[in-house]
């Protein structure tokens, strides 16, 4: 009992304390890229440090919505990661939900930011949560589809037992396409539910272009700093998820502290390794014209109905 | 099999053909023309992996000849050639296509469907090396032949054929382990030889009508 409670609270604190780094990560790559020295990976840090610190910024015309949107935003995607194996195969909280439920905890803090960007009333924030619903809803049955890929072969919905028996190569029958194409898939829609570049600029305030950015450009403060601990979170949480259902290999499968100490290690060592492949890819791609979004978004949806679909053929 | 377990073994291979369809499906995805050959040429990288581990799997030593003739002939020349074409034309991407994109991967995710069962029969009865590579191939083709008639450009078009011949070459390799050599040094010379023409007839149209759209062909008549 107490030992699956120290799991709990040593997850969400790693995912916690890691989030801000793995951003960090991605602007590092970005800036020696781009041949500057750039930031120190740890200023997403001090960042948060100085926005706790810093006086909040209220529109008069705005509803509860809007001061009550950074706290269910940061408490769903916590409680997603919570969901979410990162060390340990076998997370205490499997038995709250699966991967459904990780899905719309994530769905249910995109609805109230959404709603969040509409409460202002700011021309701005309109504009982002439009283009936010449109990618949203465009990503969904992506990701689901491409998650449930890997539930089929796996036989179960719930996470902690996907990666389980994928690390042990238990009951598996791995067929390399479809696991490929649900890879391709999902890291499309990690791609466009973390606002990175071929869909969304994280690094600007230009009006034509924002999605994210406009949403949260009313906040300040302590707000803005718990929706932008959150959006850090949502992306370690999309490359845990990517890491550890195509890759778990190394994640602990028993609760050893010296097991889960080498699942710590090899679990930052993959998240580091995927944000400089997005650090790259955000430095080598330009971003797309709106409307040329659901065209990639769209072969995300097919790669995951096919490798949804090649399950079935192949069985039969 | 040498040192491999065969099971190990047939999923590299299917692997590497995994790989292959999901270039096709970056290809139909694709509006620039460059980055169309691009993607070519990435997906002929797979074949020739693909062509190699069979080599290598199966002892047939003639199938590394053909792998090395897939990275001369497809990686290296015909792109090149179809880079220098673009590089003439005025234009650099489709903007006006037959079928829109969205689309286009619905239609292509079905084709794939159909490639596979259709030939699950066929798997069921052979002993082939690997369970997917055929059905892989079939879809290839399929999409090469929907990529030659959704988009109008004449480079696009080019690309849908080499799709084409890319994935008649994975279907030999995977299901005969290879056609003959005399067989392959033929294709690969009228493959070498379709791209140079092409090249040449898109100079042509580009040169009489101003533009590589092939639709404008129609006006020819009298």
């Amino acid at each position: 009992m107490i030992e699956s409670a120290l799991v709990v609270l040593g997850q969400a604190v790693a995912a916690l304390l890691v989030s801000p780094f793995v951003v960090g990560v991605i602007r590092k790559v970005k800036a020696r890229l781009q041949c500057r020295r750039g930031a120190t990976v740890f200023q997403p840090y001090y960042d948060l440090f100085k926005l706790f610190r810093k006086e909040v910024v209220v529109s008069t015309s705005t509803s509860w919505i809007f001061t009550a949107t950074p706290y269910v935003l940061f408490a769903s995607t916590l409680a997603a990661s919570l969901l979410v194996p990162i060390f340990l195969s076998q997370v205490p909280f499997s038995f709250a939900g699966d991967v459904i439920t990780v899905v719309y905890l994530l769905a249910l803090g995109t609805f109230f930011l959404i709603l969040a960007g509409l409460d202002a009333g700011s021309a701005f924030g309109g504009m982002g949560s439009s283009r936010e619903a449109i990618v949203a809803s465009l990503t969904e049955p992506a990701m689901i589809l491409s998650i449930f890929a890997v539930g089929l072969t796996a036989g179960s919905t719930n996470l902690s037992t996907i990666v389980h028996k994928t690390a042990l190569m238990q009951g598996i029958v791995t067929d390399p396409p479809p696991h490929l194409m649900a890879l391709a898939a999902l890291f499309i829609v990690t791609l466009a539910e973390t606002g990175r570049v071929p869909v969304d600029n994280p690094a600007t305030h230009l009006e034509l272009t924002m999605i994210h950015e406009a949403m949260v450009l009313e906040y300040s403060g302590r707000y803005l700093a718990l929706v932008e601990w959150a959006s850090a979170l949502k992306l370690l949480l999309f490359l845990t998820l990517l890491s550890n259902i195509f890759a778990p290999w190394g994640i602990a499968t028993e609760a050893e502290p010296s097991r889960m100490a080498l699942g710590l290690a090899v679990w930052l060592g993959k998240v580091s390794g995927l944000a400089v492949v997005i650090g790259v890819i955000e430095s080598m791609f330009a971003k797309l014209r709106l409307f040329r979004v659901t065209d990639l978004l769209g072969v995300a949806f097919i790669l995951s109905l096919l490798a949804v679909v090649f399950f079935y053929i192949l069985r039969v | 099999m040498g040192a491999i377990r065969p099971d190990i073994a047939s999923q590299m291979v299917d692997l590497c053909s995994a790989l292959l369809l999901l270039t096709c499906f970056a290809i139909v995805a694709q509006r620039r023309l460059s980055a169309c050959v691009d993607l070519f040429a990435l997906q002929s990288v797979f074949l020739a992996v693909t062509a190699a581990l069979v080599a290598f799997l199966t002892g047939i030593h003639h199938i590394y000849i053909a792998a090395l003739l897939t990275v001369i002939i497809k990686v290296i020349v015909i792109p090149r050639i179809l880079k220098k074409v673009i590089e003439r034309l005025n234009v650099t991407r489709e903007l006006v296509l037959n079928v829109n994109i969205p689309s286009s991967l619905l239609i292509c995710g079905a084709l794939v469907i159909l490639a596979f069962y259709i030939t699950q029969p066929i798997i069921s009865l052979g002993f082939l090396l690997t369970k997917d590579s055929l059905a892989i191939a079939l879809a290839i083709v399929l999409i090469g032949f929907f990529t030659m008639i959704a988009r109008k450009k004449a480079v696009t078009q080019v690309v849908g054929f080499l799709v084409i011949e890319n994935g008649l070459f994975l279907g030999a390799t995977a299901a005969a382990y290879g056609m003959p050599l005399i067989v392959e040094l033929g294709v690969f010379f009228d493959v070498l030889v379709a791209g140079l023409i092409i090249g040449i007839f898109t100079h042509r149209l580009q040169d009489t009508f101003d533009s590589v759209d092939t639709s404008k062909l129609t006006e020819l008549r009298e």
